[in-house]
């Protein structure tokens, strides 16, 4: 197949290898931001928040420059077919990984002011896991971008319904908490939209990886993934 | 111009201006078009892409004859222009070139007056009874070929003395007197600059309205920007042919995908 086959200008190959690193570094980054800001809330780590938030500056900054440097290769050597659209998929998916240092940068904001809790103590180890889940998720999917492996993307697909039960679960319990102490409504709502945050960084992996497939096969995934989360349909 | 939104829609009520099957060419021993199986729409820009020597030039040659020229070259299979054999013994070949007109990729103005120029295809097949008419078709072919505010001060100066761009849409304006039913572009734009082939372009695009237009060029950015079906030729063989908005983005070859993001030569 010429994926494999190097283009004749070969500072083309160089531009395509160059954009698809600054997405693999600016993804590091992003998924460490996420594991680091549930960790700190797990571990009440004020220190280690407030770097989660300082860090997205440059996860900001790489963003720019990915996307600048996209149209700067689009402009300068109209790509085509699966040129093209690993152009696009980069640009789509430095977009959701933007989106998923917010969420990071939210959980730790958050962390700053929850303080130590009944609510929290039962909740934020369940929080961790459900971060690392999402960042392995967040990984693989980068990966089947870079090897262009839609079997790869169809498993990071499919592994989001485990992200969306686990917000569920969460989702239940915070509930019961709230109806039972009205002292713990505070925390508990903040706990809920750090679950929920992290549940949507989980929807970003997917994206991302739906990407994936449509650079590998051309066209997007067809059938409409298992969705796990329920809640919206919770009275 | 490419319809990309409008990928299908229109297309399926268009009818096919030419159907080719099963063409092959030959030059002496050289088999330089194998097989080949195409469908050129009515009122549709087709481009013919493919790198150097795939054959594309000869299998637009074939559509009007012109490889007739060439002695060591034979041609088999069949070529029906609105169900026609051009091929047949009936056809007179400089009959078949006014319906199938041809611009290629030097501008070759006749070394006479810009009127003479447009007005030589028409006088030659009788087509006017008077001056008047023959005004008319000149006037008529040199608007389509965006031309007319340019040159209608000065219709008796020499054709060769215009700009490169004017010297194409003049012959452009030539080969269109006639009011073919397809159009062949050999590299129309391969001699001249960039805002000169943005108003071949813009041209190519307002003439496909009226008739068929199939170019070959070594653009690829040319083919994606005006054609709405593209060919890929490689090695004498069409490889493939689809809607250009699907050729460019996903096209289903391994040999157009390395051809036209640069792979191969």
């Amino acid at each position: 197949m010429s994926d494999s086959e190097s283009h004749i200008v070969s500072s083309f190959d160089r531009d395509l290898e160059a954009l698809q690193a600054h997405l693999l570094r600016m993804g590091g980054l992003v998924e460490a931001a996420l594991v680091n800001a549930a960790k700190a809330l797990e571990a009440q780590d004020l220190p280690a928040a407030d770097s989660v938030i300082i860090g997205d500056k440059a996860v900001d900054a790489l963003e720019e420059f990915i996307q600048t440097e996209a149209a700067s290769l689009i402009a300068r050597r109209a790509p085509t077919a699966s040129d093209l659209r690993l152009v696009l998929a980069v640009m789509r998916a430095a977009h959701s990984l933007e989106r998923v240092g917010d969420y990071a940068k939210n959980v730790a904001k958050r962390t700053r002011v929850i303080g130590r809790s009944a609510p929290v103590d039962g909740h934020a180890g369940t929080i961790r896991r459900m971060s690392v889940m999402v960042a392995k998720m967040l990984e693989d999917a980068q990966l089947a971008l870079v090897r262009k492996d839609a079997s790869l993307a169809a498993a990071v697909r499919a592994r989001d319904v485990e992200i969306d039960q686990m917000y569920n679960t969460l989702f239940r319990s915070l509930f019961t908490y709230m109806m039972e102490s009205a002292g713990s409504i505070g925390p508990s709502m903040h706990l809920h939209f750090i679950a929920k945050n992290i549940e949507r960084a989980g929807d970003h992996a997917t994206t991302i990886a739906e990407q994936a497939i449509y650079l590998a096969t051309g066209s997007r995934p067809s059938e409409e993934r298992v969705k796990g989360d329920s809640t919206s349909a919770t009275a | 111009m490419n319809d990309m939104t409008h990928k299908g829609l229109g297309l399926a009520t268009q009818t096919a201006k030419i159907s080719a099957s099963g063409v092959q060419v030959h030059y002496g021993t050289n088999h330089a078009l194998k097989d080949v199986d195409v469908t050129i729409l009515d009122r549709t820009v087709t481009a013919f892409i493919g790198p150097s020597g795939c054959g594309k030039s000869t299998f637009l040659r074939c559509l009007n004859r012109m490889n007739d020229t060439v002695a060591s070259c034979r041609v088999s299979g069949q070529i029906l222009l609105e169900g026609e054999d051009i091929y047949d013994r009936r056809v007179d070949p400089v009959q078949l070139r006014a319906k199938v007109g041809m611009v290629f990729q030097k501008p070759n103005p006749f070394p006479k007056s810009i009127y003479d120029n447009v007005a030589y295809g028409p006088k030659i097949h009788g087509m006017t009874r008077n001056k008047a008419e023959l005004d008319a078709i000149v006037e008529a072919s040199l608007r389509k070929a965006a031309l007319w505010g340019e040159v209608k001060d000065r219709l008796d100066a020499t054709g060769t003395g215009l700009s490169g761009g004017q010297q194409q849409r003049l012959c452009i304006a030539r080969a269109i007197a006639t009011s073919p039913e397809v159009l062949l572009m050999d590299e129309p734009c391969s001699a001249l600059d960039p805002i000169a082939t943005a108003q071949v372009e813009e041209l190519i695009d307002e003439l496909r309205h009226q008739f068929s237009v199939v170019i070959v060029t070594h653009s690829m950015q040319q083919a994606a920007r005006v054609s709405q079906k593209t060919a890929f030729f490689h090695l004498g063989n069409l490889v493939e042919f689809g809607e250009t908005g699907d050729i460019f983005t996903n096209p289903k070859d391994p040999r157009t995908e390395a051809y036209i993001t640069g792979r191969i030569g």
